[in-house]
């Protein structure tokens, strides 16, 4: 079932994103021991700004997909509760393709920029990496989410189904 | 329609699709692209800037703090940190009247010493702290509001993701909002103590009594929350006092948690995974809230209003001290119905500059961090008053026998606390700035 | 009809780019177009995005004109790239004009394919770049081990070689970084230095003898393309009138108020400035002409002819340099000589001075 396939992936992903924070939390952690440790010869990590930059970046994107898909962003409910049923549904309905449109073109302009920097042979400031490789890394996260924002929009048109025994999204974060 | 005019009816439109539940972050996203199409009156250089502007907003290294924090906050949790605190302040005086919910108020507050966010605080705390209250015989409207009213401790007391966000919009140095924010939370903690000492008096069916505790014992629950003790001077007093950024405090916070939680057995890999996917869902919340409102106060920016606004206001010739308390009152409206971050991202690029043109006989870096501690203190007022309160939501859930009317009745002494500490501290902004003068 | 210009920037309105040259071409731009173009000026990034976007949003319509730091994007100009090399650019109190002048010419005639997309208003540097470090620099090897942040990865290319540790952070995390181990000096022009407190974090500052500055930094005010197009011949006149060596100048005069002021203030508090003697600086010229080299080699693979655009850049300068110069190559005059700061051949040392206060 797509939509199994779907929130697998977008779980998948927060995990990828959780390790990279780790990574960032180990990276600067090494990289404090090495410049209390300047005596010794030893120094910060090279680079270490940059990379808790990039990586701060490339985990936000992989976050966002399960995010939505556990309806985790924030909402108010305060004339939700008073609507009537049919328009409730409708405004559900709205936000999810809203939602959808939204990433499609930013994700559509992050392909774009991904590019232009590639064009441009930008780099980062000490480890002269290829600014192109985050954005890449970033385009991933963000061709999950329109998986992911896809997927909700079609079970609010009926189209797909909750996969069995995943997760209801909660009410929404207030 | 100018650009003014626009700007001010984008306020009501926002609002609305808010109220009906649109997401907080697409609505400002919606917002601010449609409004400053508007303005450009062709779509091309929105699409430009949207070739950068989401990789650059969430890549950067000042925001970079608030997922570290959040990660931090799980593994205290997964470390059983939240129970020792409240095992430690609850063998202190948990048997005086009212002691085991002053107990989880210091709880709170030890808790919000390692953890930058009022949710997270409010649900861990109440996780641990609320079958201790119900079983001691608190009613169910005290435990759940004293629970509610802690879990904004989270916040109030430094680190604190609202502050971080304070900073970035304003330039204002992170470390030294901090060292501000530390005395008024330290206060809300008391205040929080005394109305429950109140409380209990006017209502004496309301706790129960526990049998004191001996001295030895009280001495090792003491013990065992060394970790926090040891995490939070290394992450707030090294980054106050010189030996990391924020940032880098936040990492080191995270390792330590991680680190203590994994030395008591709690961290392992279906526990991490599970710190994992609330650290991803709360920071994606964040970050596409931060995301909408960099477009919508793009937009904002466009439009002229806050630069005119500010004009306005200053032209007025209004006494400084009216216009602080209408801010301020503002915030606390807003804060019946929205979330903190939200109300912060949206309104400090328009209430900013206008506090800054006005003179408080105060220094600008002064006038700007007490500013932003007072605003810290009222947004986060909005997480316990009804009928939108974040942590009233949270902690209710927690107590499924308590009706969510018994907690909004008990929630308000602790209400009326904040609003006397707001007013305390505004009135005399020497309270908020004593830190400070004396590190200078 | 009345036009809007939106200048768009990232320092804070009171800062000395913005007061001192954004302000006054503004002000004169809507004088001289009689009340028809309106600027609205927009700083510390108000319109949002980051820094490193700036030239793009000029180029993209995001805002009508932008004011940006070309190294903020590494890689994306290479030939304007050769301004942030070691000791090419002058020092001296009107360094920051003169470069800018040459800078402007330079673009014009070697990197015009970099501006190609947008309307060129001024292409500028800042005055000399220099030390400003904790513990003092007495040769190159006392910045060995420190934790420096560079203005530019030109300078971080430098500073690996002479075994100190770069650390790339944006400029306003400075003052906090400083504060706390986590920088251990920093390198920027005297101009930014109030702004970021340097001089109270700091107690020493570093400069060289000869006429050349440690680094500098190529800046762009650059107009949207379409935006010029679809102005009517007499504003563009206006623009025009307003674009180019003099409005460069002008940017560069802005620098060199700001470097006075900076080191006026570093001497008030009583701070520490050195020269190091021409002994001295002969060693850094080697590390420094190995940077080059290095850069030389890189953007040939961009098919560009560094060695000749370094030639160019250093020669636009000349024709505007007081003929006296004791500029040399580290291969000539002053015969390079082992690290002895206290020697020193008399003549090459007498412009190495300490200036106390
Ligand atoms: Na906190
Ligand atoms: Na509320």
């Amino acid at each position: 079932m797509m939509t199994t396939w779907v929130f697998r992936l977008a779980r998948a992903s927060a995990i990828v994103g959780g390790l990279v924070l780790c990574a960032i939390t180990l990276l600067s952690v090494a990289s404090i021991t090495g410049r209390a440790l300047n005596g010794f010869g030893l120094g910060p990590v090279p680079g270490d700004f940059e990379l808790v930059e990039a990586g701060t970046g490339v985990a936000v994107f992989l976050f966002l997909p399960w995010t939505y898909l556990r309806g985790g962003h924030a909402t108010v409910d305060l004339l939700y509760n008073h609507l009537p049923a049919a328009m409730r549904k409708a405004v559900t309905l709205a936000s999810d393709v809203l939602m959808l449109l939204l990433w499609l073109v930013l994700t559509w302009r992050l392909w774009a920029g991904m590019w232009e920097k590639r064009e441009y042979l930008e780099t980062t400031f000490i480890l002269q990496m290829p600014v192109w490789w985050a954005y890449a890394l970033c385009v991933v996260g963000a061709v999950i989410g329109c998986l992911a924002y896809l997927t909700k929009t079609l079970i609010e048109l009926g189209l797909a189904r909750y996969p069995h025994g995943w997760p209801v999204p909660t009410a929404g974060v207030h | 329609m100018t650009g003014i005019e626009l700007a001010a009816w984008s306020f009501p439109v926002l609002l609305g699709l808010i109220f009906i539940r649109v997401p907080i972050g697409l609505a400002m996203a919606l917002c601010g692209l449609v409004g400053a199409y508007w303005i450009y009156g062709t779509p091309v250089p929105l699409l430009n800037q949207l070739k950068q502007v989401t990789f650059t907003t969430f890549s950067n290294y000042n925001l970079s703090v608030i997922p570290l924090f959040l990660l931090m906050g799980q593994f205290a949790a997964l470390g059983g940190l939240s129970r020792s605190l409240f095992k430690a302040a609850e063998a202190w005086i948990g048997h005086y009247k009212g002691g085991v919910a002053m107990a989880a108020v210091g709880a709170c507050a030890g808790f919000g010493a390692i953890c930058g966010s009022s949710l997270a605080t409010a649900a861990t705390m109440g996780q641990v702290a609320l079958p201790e209250l119900r079983r001691a015989g608190y009613s169910g409207a005290l435990s759940t509001a004293c629970l509610a009213a802690g879990g904004t401790l989270g916040i109030l007391i430094p680190p604190s993701v609202v502050l971080v966000i304070y900073a970035i919009l304003t330039e204002q140095n992170i470390a030294k909002l901090f060292l501000a924010a530390f005395i008024p939370g330290i206060l809300a903690a008391i205040g929080y103590i005394i109305v429950i000492s109140i409380y209990v008096r006017l209502k004496p069916d309301s706790a129960g009594r526990m049998e004191p505790v001996p001295m030895r014992e009280r001495w090792q629950a003491l013990a065992g929350t060394w970790p926090v003790i040891v995490i939070f001077l290394a992450v707030v007093g090294g980054i106050y006092s010189g030996i990391f950024t924020p940032t880098e405090g936040a990492a080191v916070g995270a390792f330590g948690t991680g680190l203590a939680a994994w030395l008591a057995g709690g961290l392992n890999a279906k526990t991490l995974r599970e710190a994992i996917y609330g650290t991803a869902i709360a920071t994606g919340m964040i970050f596409m809230i931060v995301l909408g409102a960099g477009l919508y106060n793009t937009f904002l920016a466009l439009s002229q209003l806050p630069q005119e606004l500010a004009q306005w206001v200053i032209g007025q010739g209004l006494s400084p001290w009216l216009v602080l308390t209408l801010i301020l009152v503002i915030y606390l409206l807003l804060g019946c119905v929205m979330d903190s971050l939200s109300m912060i991202l949206l309104t400090i690029p328009i209430f900013f500059p206008m506090i800054m043109g006005l003179d408080f006989g105060l220094t600008p870096e002064e006038t700007a961090i007490w500013f932003g501690i007072l605003v810290l203190i009222v947004v986060e007022v909005g997480l316990i008053t009804p009928p939108v309160g974040m942590n009233l939501f949270v902690i209710n859930n927690l107590a499924r026998d308590v009706p969510i009317v018994h907690t909004y009745r008990g929630v308000t002494p602790f209400v009326i606390s904040d609003l006397v500490r707001t007013a305390i501290l505004a009135a005399v902004p020497g309270i908020t700035l004593v830190a400070l003068r004396l590190t200078a | 009809q009345q036009i809007t210009l939106r200048v768009h920037h990232f320092l804070p309105a009171q800062a000395n780019v913005p007061r001192l040259a954004i302000e006054p071409w503004a002000k004169k731009i809507e004088a001289e177009s009689g009340g028809r173009i309106k600027v609205q000026i927009f700083p510390a990034m108000q319109m949002g995005g980051s820094p490193a976007q700036l030239f793009d949003q000029a180029r993209d319509g995001v805002a009508d004109v932008t004011w940006t730091v070309l190294g903020y994007t590494p890689g994306r100009f290479p030939k304007m790239e050769v301004f942030e090399l070691p000791f090419l650019t002058p020092s001296g109190e009107r360094a920051g004009e003169i470069t800018s002048r040459a800078a402007w010419e330079y673009a014009q005639r070697f990197a015009a394919d970099e501006f190609k997309d947008v309307k060129l208003i001024a292409v500028h540097t800042h005055g000399p770049g220099l030390f400003h470090t904790k513990q003092p620099i007495t040769g190159l090897e006392s910045v060995r081990g420190m934790k420096i942040r560079g203005g530019t990865r030109i300078v971080n290319n430098m500073l690996v070689k002479l075994g100190a540790t770069p650390v790339g952070m944006p400029v306003p995390q400075v003052t906090e970084a400083l504060s706390k181990g986590v920088l251990d000096g920093t390198t920027i022009p005297w101009e930014v230095g109030p702004s970021l407190r340097v001089h109270e974090l700091v107690k020493n500052h570093t400069t060289f003898a000869g006429d050349r500055a440690l680094y500098n930094m190529a800046f762009a005010f650059s107009m949207n393309k379409a935006k010029y197009e679809s102005l009517p011949p007499d504003l563009k006149k206006v623009i025009d009138d307003n674009a180019g060596a003099e409005t460069s100048a002008l940017f560069g005069k802005a620098m060199d108020e700001g470097d006075k002021a900076g080191r006026d203030i570093a001497l008030k508090a009583g701070n520490k400035i050195t020269q190091l003697d021409l002994a001295e600086t002969q060693r850094w010229l080697r590390t420094a002409s190995s940077v080059e080299d290095d850069w030389v080699k890189e953007v040939r693979g961009k098919g560009i002819d560094g060695a000749q655009l370094i030639k160019e850049a250093s020669r636009s300068k000349r024709a505007t340099r007081s003929p006296s110069s004791i500029w040399l190559k580290p291969s000539a005059g002053c015969a390079p000589r082992p690290a002895s700061r206290t020697i020193g051949s008399k003549r090459c040392a007498a412009r190495g001075s300490m200036v106390r206060n």
